[in-house]
């Protein structure tokens, strides 16, 4: 009995504690995020913009008289910990909602233990488009676009210019071929007249891309897509920049015009380069935008970039469902969320309630100097609505019910 | 195969070019690590992160400097020598002590050395991207042929012999390069008739570190800058050393003129499929020449 007595105390420590967790008068948030290594240029976007949103809530007394809170889990980009880390967010910290990840492996392995575990998760920057396609459910959120959208997006403003010979290029993974693929498809159905030159795939990470520029200069395409991720972005405009690759031959990069891109770059980024982005701090030049542009620069001093949006609506949202729900449930909430609009500082925003992908717009534009900035920016920016390159609600159905 | 025809086009002379500037990284890098592999016997796979470190050292030093040529080179001398100190603290600090452990050991430590200064280099420098701008004096390009050799690769290409013979007048005409090549072969005896066997071994190890910052210095303004560079370089840097013989300088150079020009050919005949070009030269090596193309020091 006596060996018994202590444990008991720590089991009935535990208890209450476990206890205080589920009782408490918060809305409790878990992120499962990578915090390490490379991708927090964007994965620190997400997570600040989400504060400052839900700091806002909580200082006008929260929602239904709770504050929203939140936990961090890093999952190192690797997605055997994403998923232990979202396990321990549901069993231990006892959390109302997950939010994350960069990773597409990851979200889509967090996104099978949400199913199961009947928790709401939002997914904020995975761009795979099975995520909310053939392998979207009811617990699960799309606040970012995806490959197929922007690939439609792009589709459609290239199809409006008159180039016939193109020229394929990217980093050899899924993500780069999901980017290609989803841009020349569409283009092709949108415009039967274009057609593939040839393609170069080349390892992620490569560093001189050099002798892949003066072959395709070569071959001569009218304009070339160029299906880089992450660091692949600035290597490839480096090298664009001292061939005077961008000078000859027009390319195009999702993400080419988008801050993290341009930023490091200073103002020896490429000219004329061809990108697409969810978000730019200086278009629409609205109030709701420089607003939101003011309070995040007052907030963690410095430009907020498409992360920061997700984030910023993924609180959003996330309040207005549960007062609209009227308390906390997760399947009220779910309800809730299908179909809800909200305004965003780029205009507004739709929660589809068939295959819970947010509606929103997607700017098409061109790398140009400025002289306000000491980085380059978007010019002739077009903003393609959601509506226009999102791919209809009969199309996900089959797609999910393959 | 497209078309094997390409390699008979204008295009061939600038795609060579282009090879050859790459060869001129991956030897300098690739030279630094058969050295300290040939005399120390240290399979060095934090070789990587050192060049990494270089590059973020060179990045900070022309920060430092505001720009201009004259801060690219300084950052060319300044960051490979932060990144000697960094071989020589390794060295004298860890690696001297392990010596007489087997191989597996010296394995095992270098390995959790690359785990650990790639850490410290987000400590240091933060997880952002870090860019490097090339300086006014290499902007632009040389055509040849009507496609673009960027200036900053044919300075790449004067680089590449500089430090190859740079490399053959210390091993070989130096007593310390004499005394390295000696302990290579016996370090045993080498001691026994009374040199210092220990410094020989810090001097190869902060020779072949310097060579490691050099390449990521010579690289900044190419690339992005950032954590995992290391990891990217690291693989073909081995294929490199191994295919040339390992510890052995000039097949590291072999090593590296495979790599580059195979790659830079194969994007001109296949450019779907041009990054296997290279692994593919290293299987038909090592089919044909198992222990490498020249001979090894193990």
């Amino acid at each position: 009995m006596r060996r018994f007595v202590p444990f008991l105390a720590v089991a009935v420590t535990l208890f209450c504690m476990a206890g205080q967790s589920v009782a408490g008068d918060t809305i409790k948030v878990g992120f499962v995020d990578t915090y390490t290594g490379p991708a927090t240029t964007f994965t620190n976007d997400v997570l600040d913009g989400f504060k400052m949103a839900a700091e806002k809530i909580n200082a006008k007394g929260g929602v239904l008289g709770k504050k929203i809170t939140w936990v961090t889990r890093d999952d190192k980009f690797k997605p055997d910990i994403g998923l232990t880390m979202a396990k321990e967010l549901i069993l231990k910290e006892n959390v109302d909602l997950l939010v994350g990840t960069i990773n597409s492996a990851t979200a889509l392995a967090v996104s099978d233990l949400a199913k199961k575990e009947k928790i709401p998760f939002f997914v904020t920057f995975s761009k795979s488009d099975k995520i909310t396609g053939e392998k979207g459910h009811r617990y699960v959120f799309g606040m970012n676009e995806n490959t197929e959208m922007a690939g439609r997006a792009t589709a459609k403003a290239l199809s409006k210019k008159k180039y016939v010979k193109y020229w394929i290029a990217g980093d050899d993974y899924e993500y780069g071929h999901a980017i290609a693929n989803g841009v020349f498809n569409h283009l092709k159905t949108l415009n039967p007249k274009v057609q593939l030159l040839g393609q170069s795939w080349w390892k992620v990470g490569e560093s001189d891309f050099t002798p892949y520029i003066t072959q395709i200069l070569a071959a001569k395409p009218d304009f070339v897509i160029v299906a880089t991720g992450g660091g692949g972005m600035v290597n490839f405009q480096k090298a664009a920049q001292s061939t005077g690759f961008n000078r000859k031959v027009p390319f195009y990069q999702h993400t080419a015009i988008e801050l993290s891109t341009l930023m490091p770059q200073g103002k020896n980024a490429p000219e004329g380069v061809y990108g697409t982005a969810n978000y730019l701090f200086y278009y629409p030049n609205t109030k709701e935008n420089k607003a939101f542009v003011e309070e995040f620069r007052k907030a963690y001093n410095r430009y907020p970039k498409s992360g920061a949006l997700y984030g910023y609506m993924t609180a959003q949202f996330i309040a207005e469902s549960f007062r609209k729900a009227g308390k906390i449930d997760r399947e009220k909430f779910i309800d809730a969320m299908e179909g809800m609009k909200l305004a965003s500082p780029v205009g507004g925003m739709e929660m589809r309630s068939c295959d819970h992908q947010v509606t929103l717009p997607m700017f098409f534009g061109v790398t140009k100097k400025s002289a306000q900035h000491d980085f380059l920016i978007a010019g002739e920016v077009v903003s393609v609505p959601g509506k226009e390159y999102m791919p209809s609600c009969a199309e996900t159905t089959k797609g999910r019910a393959k | 195969m497209e078309s094997v025809s390409n390699l008979f086009s204008t295009g061939t002379l600038s795609q060579i070019l282009v090879g050859l500037s790459r060869t001129t990284i991956l030897f300098i890098v690739s030279s630094g690590m058969s050295l300290i592999l040939g005399v120390l016997r240290i399979p060095n796979v934090a070789h990587g992160s050192l060049y990494m470190i270089g590059a973020f050292a060179a990045w900070s030093v022309i920060q430092l400097l505001g720009g201009g040529l004259f801060a690219f080179l300084a950052a060319m001398i300044v960051a490979p020598l932060i990144v000697a100190a960094v071989g020589f603290v390794l060295e004298r600090g860890f690696f001297s002590y392990l010596y007489e452990r087997e191989h597996l050991m010296l394995l095992l430590l270098t390995f959790s050395f690359a785990l650990i200064l790639g850490d410290l280099v987000k400590i240091v420098w933060g997880p952002e991207y870090r860019s490097v701008t090339v300086p006014a004096f290499f902007q632009g390009s040389a055509e040849i042929f009507g496609l673009p050799l960027p200036w900053y690769n044919l300075f790449l290409l004067v680089v590449g012999p500089c430090i190859a013979a740079f490399l053959w007048l210390v091993i070989n005409k130096t007593d310390l390069g004499k005394m390295a090549r000696a302990a290579a072969v016996d370090g045993e005896m080498v001691g026994a008739v009374g040199i210092n066997v220990g410094w020989i071994f810090a001097f190869t190890f902060v020779l072949g570190s310097f060579l490691a910052g050099l390449g990521g210095a010579l690289i900044a303004p190419m690339v992005n800058i950032s954590l995992g560079m290391d990891h990217s370089l690291i693989m073909e840097t081995f294929l490199i050393v191994i295919i040339g013989g390992l510890g052995n300088m000039w097949g590291a150079l072999l090593g590296s003129l495979i790599f580059g020009l195979t790659q830079s050919l194969g994007i001109l005949v296949w450019p779907q499929f041009g990054i296997a070009f290279p692994y593919l030269a290293v299987v038909a090596v090592l089919v044909v020449r198992p222990r490498g193309l020249l001979s090894s020091t193990w």
